[in-house]
Parts: C-alpha cells; sequence; structure tokens
C-alpha cells in the first residue's frame, strides 16, 4: 500500500496546510467530502483561500512508485 | 361675369402639392445632421419622451444636436463596492453577511439557533483525534507520504499530549 491521492488522508494534506493547521477543525471535515477529483478540490480551496494549494504534490507520489 | 379660377389654399387637383412632377424619386435629402435645435418660444413641455430618454441612456447622437450624448455610468455597484469584502456585503435585512460568524462585522456565533451550532465542541474535536490518531500516523509510514503531511500528523500528536 502506498500513497495515493484523492483519498482521506490526501484531502487531510492538502486541507490542513492550506487552511493552516490551526484550522483542524475545519481541515478535517473538508476532507471527509468524497470530492469529484483532486482538481475539483484544489479549485475549492483556491476559492475559499485565494492561494495557491498547499501540501505534497503529485510528483511527491510518483517519486515513490519509481523507487 | 366670369371670374378667374381660385388659386390659393385648400387641396385643389392643380395644387402644387398634387402635381407629381413635385414628388422627388430619390426622396428627401433630410437635415445631414447639420441642423441646430430650435428653441421654440411658449412650448409645452412634454414631459420625458422616447428620445429624451434614448439621449439620457447615451444612445446615438440625434441628428442635428450638437450636444454630445452623456455617456450612461458604467456599473455604479463598482465604484460602490470598492474596498469591500464578501464579509462586509450587506445582506437583504441589512445586516453583515458575517453575522452569526465569529469573524467579521455583526454578531458572533451566539446569535445563531442552537440547532445551527455545530454539535462537536472542543473537546469531542480532540477526542475524535485521539481516536483516530493511530491511523493518522500509519498514513505517514506510507511510501510517498509528502512531508507536509507528517508535519501536521506531528502537530495533532503534540496538540493532543
Amino acid at each position: 500500500m502506498r500513497w495515493v491521492e484523492n483519498n482521506f488522508f490526501d484531502h487531510l494534506d492538502k486541507f490542513a496546510n492550506s487552511l493552516g493547521y490551526d484550522n483542524y477543525e475545519i481541515a478535517i471535515p473538508l476532507a471527509m467530502v468524497p470530492w469529484e477529483s483532486p482538481e475539483d478540490r484544489d479549485i475549492f480551496i483556491l476559492t475559499i483561500t485565494g492561494n495557491e494549494v498547499q501540501g505534497g504534490s503529485p510528483d511527491t507520489f510518483r517519486a515513490a512508485e519509481v523507487k | 361675369m366670369t371670374t378667374a379660377p381660385e388659386n390659393r389654399g385648400g387641396d385643389r387637383p392643380t395644387a402644387s402639392q398634387n402635381n407629381p412632377a413635385n414628388i422627388s424619386a430619390t426622396g428627401g435629402a433630410g437635415g445631414k445632421g447639420t441642423q441646430a435645435p430650435k428653441y421654440i418660444p411658449g412650448m409645452k413641455s412634454l414631459g420625458s419622451t422616447g428620445v429624451e430618454t434614448m439621449a439620457q441612456q447615451g444612445g446615438a447622437a440625434l441628428a442635428g444636436d450638437p450636444v454630445p450624448p452623456v455617456q450612461a455610468p458604467t456599473n455604479p455597484m463598482e465604484s460602490m463596492m470598492a474596498g469591500l469584502t464578501a464579509l462586509d456585503a450587506e445582506s437583504m435585512d441589512n445586516l453583515p453577511i458575517s453575522d452569526g460568524v465569529d469573524i467579521g462585522r455583526g454578531r458572533g456565533s451566539s446569535a445563531l439557533p442552537a440547532r445551527l451550532t455545530s454539535p462537536i465542541n472542543q473537546d469531542e474535536n480532540i477526542a475524535l483525534i485521539k481516536r483516530y490518531l493511530p491511523d493518522l500516523m500509519n498514513a505517514t509510514r506510507l511510501p510517498g507520504a509528502p512531508d507536509s503531511y507528517k508535519q501536521f500528523i506531528n502537530y495533532l500528536k503534540n496538540l493532543i499530549l
């Protein structure tokens, strides 16, 4: 089992790092939302924060696959 | 005594307006846009006519009108909303849109009905994190788990310990 995109842990990583750790109470329920795709989730984050999505990038996951 | 036929006034068959030779085949030349508006003394105001309304709305220049039409202002909301954020906007009840939220203007979350407030308080949040922290920590060991996720889990771990 490896880290994959578009599951609860990936969502939690993006929301916690984009909204700030102090807002974990918001990040956790948002991570539970069954997002249609990572792009939909990222657009949501971009809309509410006005900033680029923070957190691990897909490159991180692909690098792990190669290894 | 015979009198000459009357050739003045009236709609006579021999009147010039009834002579087909006097009708232009190509129509009139029009005002060519150079006719100045005329002031008619004592003329009763007709109020706002369609022409006037069009001029007020920045319509096309009227023929012979030396005054350019007044440009209709652009969206007035843009100037009115300048410098405001979404949280500053007023709702239809003249309450700030942030009314009921603990940030921005208006009342805080204490103004909300009890059924709208989150049933999860701080203690319950901590309990929830404690319960699922082992699973969250296990995910940090997955190949490819980003450092940003590991740092957040460390933050949660320090929060509850």
